[in-house]
Order: structure tokens, then sequence, then C-alpha cells
């Protein structure tokens, strides 16, 4: 607890394959907040977002094995470990059906027991920086990357045509790319 | 398309937030292995992703991390594939940006059929604890059912039982009665009834062992007696009736053992007194024979 140890990113990668329960706490210790972010602003309730944080890092342990360092770097790796987490729980029915038994609200002139408050959770990590963007290109990164649909699927619900969502999509990342510089 | 185009197609930032589809993904995959360039590019995007996300984010609230540690602990490291042989050995690597999407799910959706299952196997359980407790009673019940009837039928054995050793202890009465009849050592002296007999009908016989001289007596059939009186058996020895015994109609249905007579011409029976007499009294003389 006392002494900070830091690893590169290839001795933490190969100390978690060779199952170093200490290599685990250090990256739980340094990468738990931001994914933690990701998975509040996809799910948007602190239980489920407890719950998910939970199967990320029994899953990040679980299969650091296949993690490919040719492919990515290892954030990236958790990054969409974390994200996919998120969205197969938002698509599950069970969150389907709690979401459903919800009183729906108009206004959110006091926060909902249970929920991020919009201060602490849109104004900081991706969603910020996606706050950024224009309008038009906002829904759509919103869309794709938060809620999960596809561009066909985005298409259909903003009734737009496909080649118009790859071509906002990637304008919208192309600008992304610039705000994280 | 040249390299440049392609960097700048926002493909890098589609790959690495894992919005790109398959067939991105798999070009993506083989352009990287081609172009240095394009790989720098995306670790470059890659960097300030982190550098923006990381430590910037709201803490997870502390008993987490010791749930986590918790369950990982447990695990052990039975799941582990290959701990020695390290990312290169094993085979087809399943992971890196692209495959995530698909990898991770199936990750997720391994807990899920774990939380399915440990729901299926405590409602197995259920089941089986019922079908349990209803068999039990099924078994009780039934178990009383043949207890009862167990009862009965060592009631009933004990009852065959009893039964057969009556008819065993007749059945050795008859066969001595038949060993005597058929002994050519015993002398049989009929004794139908006299003409002045109280019943004309009567008639016994006696069985004289000659080696012995033990005198046995068969009642072919007498009267009742009635009560306080007893029937008597007489052996005429030199002219002179000699006592041979008292008996009951009702000493079986075998012979009657009497008293020993060595010698004698003819046997008698009288209705005496229960007891009997010293002297005949021949006005109760019911059957006689001569030897």
């Amino acid at each position: 607890m006392g002494t900070t140890t830091t690893y590169t990113e290839n001795e933490l990668v190969s100390l978690l394959k060779s199952r170093d329960s200490k290599a685990f706490s250090y990256l739980y210790d340094n990468y738990s907040g931001s994914l933690y972010t990701i998975i509040a602003q996809l799910v948007d309730d602190i239980e489920i977002a407890n719950d998910v944080l939970q199967e990320v890092f029994i899953n990040i342990w679980r299969k650091i094995e296949s993690y490919d360092p040719v492919k990515g770097r290892l954030f990236t790796w958790m990054l969409n470990i974390a994200r996919n987490a998120s969205i197969d729980t938002l698509r599950s029915r069970s969150y389907q059906n709690t979401q459903k038994n919800q009183p729906l609200q108009d206004n959110n002139d006091w926060p909902e027991a249970g929920k991020f408050t919009s201060a602490n959770i849109d104004n900081i990590g991706l969603k910020k920086i996606i706050e950024r963007l224009k309008k038009e290109h906002r829904v759509l990164i919103d869309l794709a990357y938060f809620k999960g649909y596809t561009h066909e699927e985005i298409a259909q619900i903003e009734d737009i045509p496909l080649g118009t969502v790859k071509t906002r999509i990637r304008n919208a990342l192309m600008q992304l790319r610039e705000y994280l510089k | 398309m040249n390299i440049q185009e392609y960097i700048s197609s926002g493909i890098i930032e589609s790959y690495v937030l894992g919005l790109a589809d398959a067939e991105e993904r798999k070009e993506f995959e083989r352009m990287v292995h081609e172009y240095p360039e394009l790989r720098e590019a995306r670790e470059a995007f890659e960097v300030s992703l982190e550098n923006n996300l990381q430590f910037k984010g709201i803490t997870p609230p502390t008993h987490i991390k010791s749930k986590i540690l918790s369950a990982i602990d447990m695990e052990g490291h039975k799941t582990s594939p290959s701990i020695s042989g390290g990312g290169t050995s094993v085979p087809p690597v399943i992971g890196g940006t692209g495959d995530n999407y698909d990898d991770n799910r199936s990750a997720l959706k391994v807990m899920v059929i774990r939380r399915d299952f440990s729901r299926i196997l405590s409602a197995a359980a259920v089941v089986l604890l019922l079908m349990s407790t209803a068999l039990n009673f099924y078994f009780f019940n039934r178990y009383k059912e043949y207890n009862d009837k167990y009862q009965a039928l060592i009631a009933t054995q004990t009852e065959l039982a009893s039964h057969n050793q009556i008819l065993q202890t007749r059945l050795l009465e008859y066969e001595k009665t038949m060993e005597m009849m058929k002994d050519p050592a015993m002398y049989i002296v009929k004794m139908p009834a006299i003409p002045t007999s109280p019943d004309p009908l009567s008639a016994t016989t006696v069985y004289w062992d000659t080696r012995t001289k033990d005198v046995y007596l068969a009642v072919n059939r007498l009267p009742d007696p009635g009560s306080g009186q007893q029937y008597q058996l007489w052996a005429m020895v030199d002219g002179k009736p000699v006592d041979a015994g008292v008996f009951d109609l009702k000493d079986g249905v075998g012979m009657k053992k009497m008293k020993n007579i060595p010698k004698a011409e003819a046997f008698a029976i009288t209705l005496e007194k229960k007891g009997g007499s010293p002297t005949p009294s021949l006005d109760k003389l019911y059957v006689m024979g001569k030897v």
C-alpha cells in the first residue's frame, strides 16, 4: 500500500498474464476511475454501473491471455470491454424491465435516486469531449458510441441515408481526434 | 486510396473506439500490418484517448475493489488456460481492439449463463427437496401399511404354527396307533357288546403286547359316561377280575395305555364311579372279549 510501484505497459501485461494479483490491484487503481466513468455514462445507473465494473475487471483478469498488444494498447482493450459490457447490460431484458418500471420524467429538476447527476457524469470523460461536437455529429456519436447502435440502425432512427450516417460519424470522429490532442 | 487518406478517413478512431464493423476491422488490421505509419497514427490516437480519460473519471465505491479481488482470488488459477506459455504460444489469440466486442460479449454471456445456471441449480434443488419430501411421505405411508400387513401376517403365522403343533401331535398319535396295529407281536382282542350291555352298539379292542405284556385299549364306540363316572378295564385272570385301569373317552383319539397284564383269559369293560372300583359292577358290563 505504502510503496508506489509503476509498471510499463509491457511489464503490466506480462505480470497480469502470469496471474500476478499485485499487478491486477495496480491495474484497478489506475484504470477503474476512467472505466467506471465510461460505464456510468453508458448505463446511467449507479447500482448497474457497480455491477458492470465488477464484471469488467473480472473479465479482464480472466481474458488477459487473449489480449494481443499488436492490435492495440491495453487501455483500448479494457475500454472496449467496458463499453461492450455496458451495452450488453443496457440491452439485456432485465435492464429494460427496470427501466420500464420507472415513471417517465419530463423534467429533471431533481436527480432521481440511483441516477448519476448530469453535473457529475456528463461533464467528464468522453461525454464532455463529445459535447463540443456539432449537434448533428453529437447525436450520431451518442447513438453509435453510447447506445451501441449500428450505422444501419442509426440511419433508421434518424431517418437519414446510411451514407450520410457514415460520413457524419467519420467527420465527427476526425473532430474528436483533434479535441483529444 | 493512399495511406494518408486512409489514416485521415476516421477509420482509426472508429477502430479504436469499437465502432468499426467486422469487415472494416479486418481491413484495418491488414493495413496496420502493411503500413507502419498507420500503426503509429493509431497508437497516437490511443495514447491521446488514454491521457484524456485516465485519472479524470469518477471514483467507484471502495468496496468494489475488494469484491473483485476476492472474486478473482476465489477463482484462483483454475480458470487460467496456460500460464507459462504467454501470449505467443496460444494459437488463435482473440483480442485486440477489433475482436473485443464479440469477445467480451461471449464473456458476459458466460457470466449471465453462470448466474442463470446457479438460479437453475437452486430451483432444481428446491424441486428435488419437494420431491424428496413427497417421497418421504409416500414411503412412510407405505411403510405403515406394510408394517400393519406384516404384523397381521405374524399373527396368522403364529396361529398356523400352533395349529400345526396340534396336528403334529395328533399325527404322532395316529402313527403310534398305526405302528401298534401293524406290529405282528401285538395280540388283538376284539371286545364286542355283550347281549345285556346297556349299549348294544358298544365295541372296543385291546392290543396286548406279547413281549412286554403291556395292554393298549382302542375305543371303537362307547357312550358318554356321564359326570362322576369312568369306564374301567378288567382282565379275567384265573376266573377273577383284575383291575387294568380306568380311562376317559376324551383322552385323545389313539390308543390308551392301560396296566401291564402278564396273563389273562378275557378282557371286559364296566362303568364305575370316578377313579374305579375294586370289583366290577356286572350290571354295567358293556363289552367283553376272550383271548
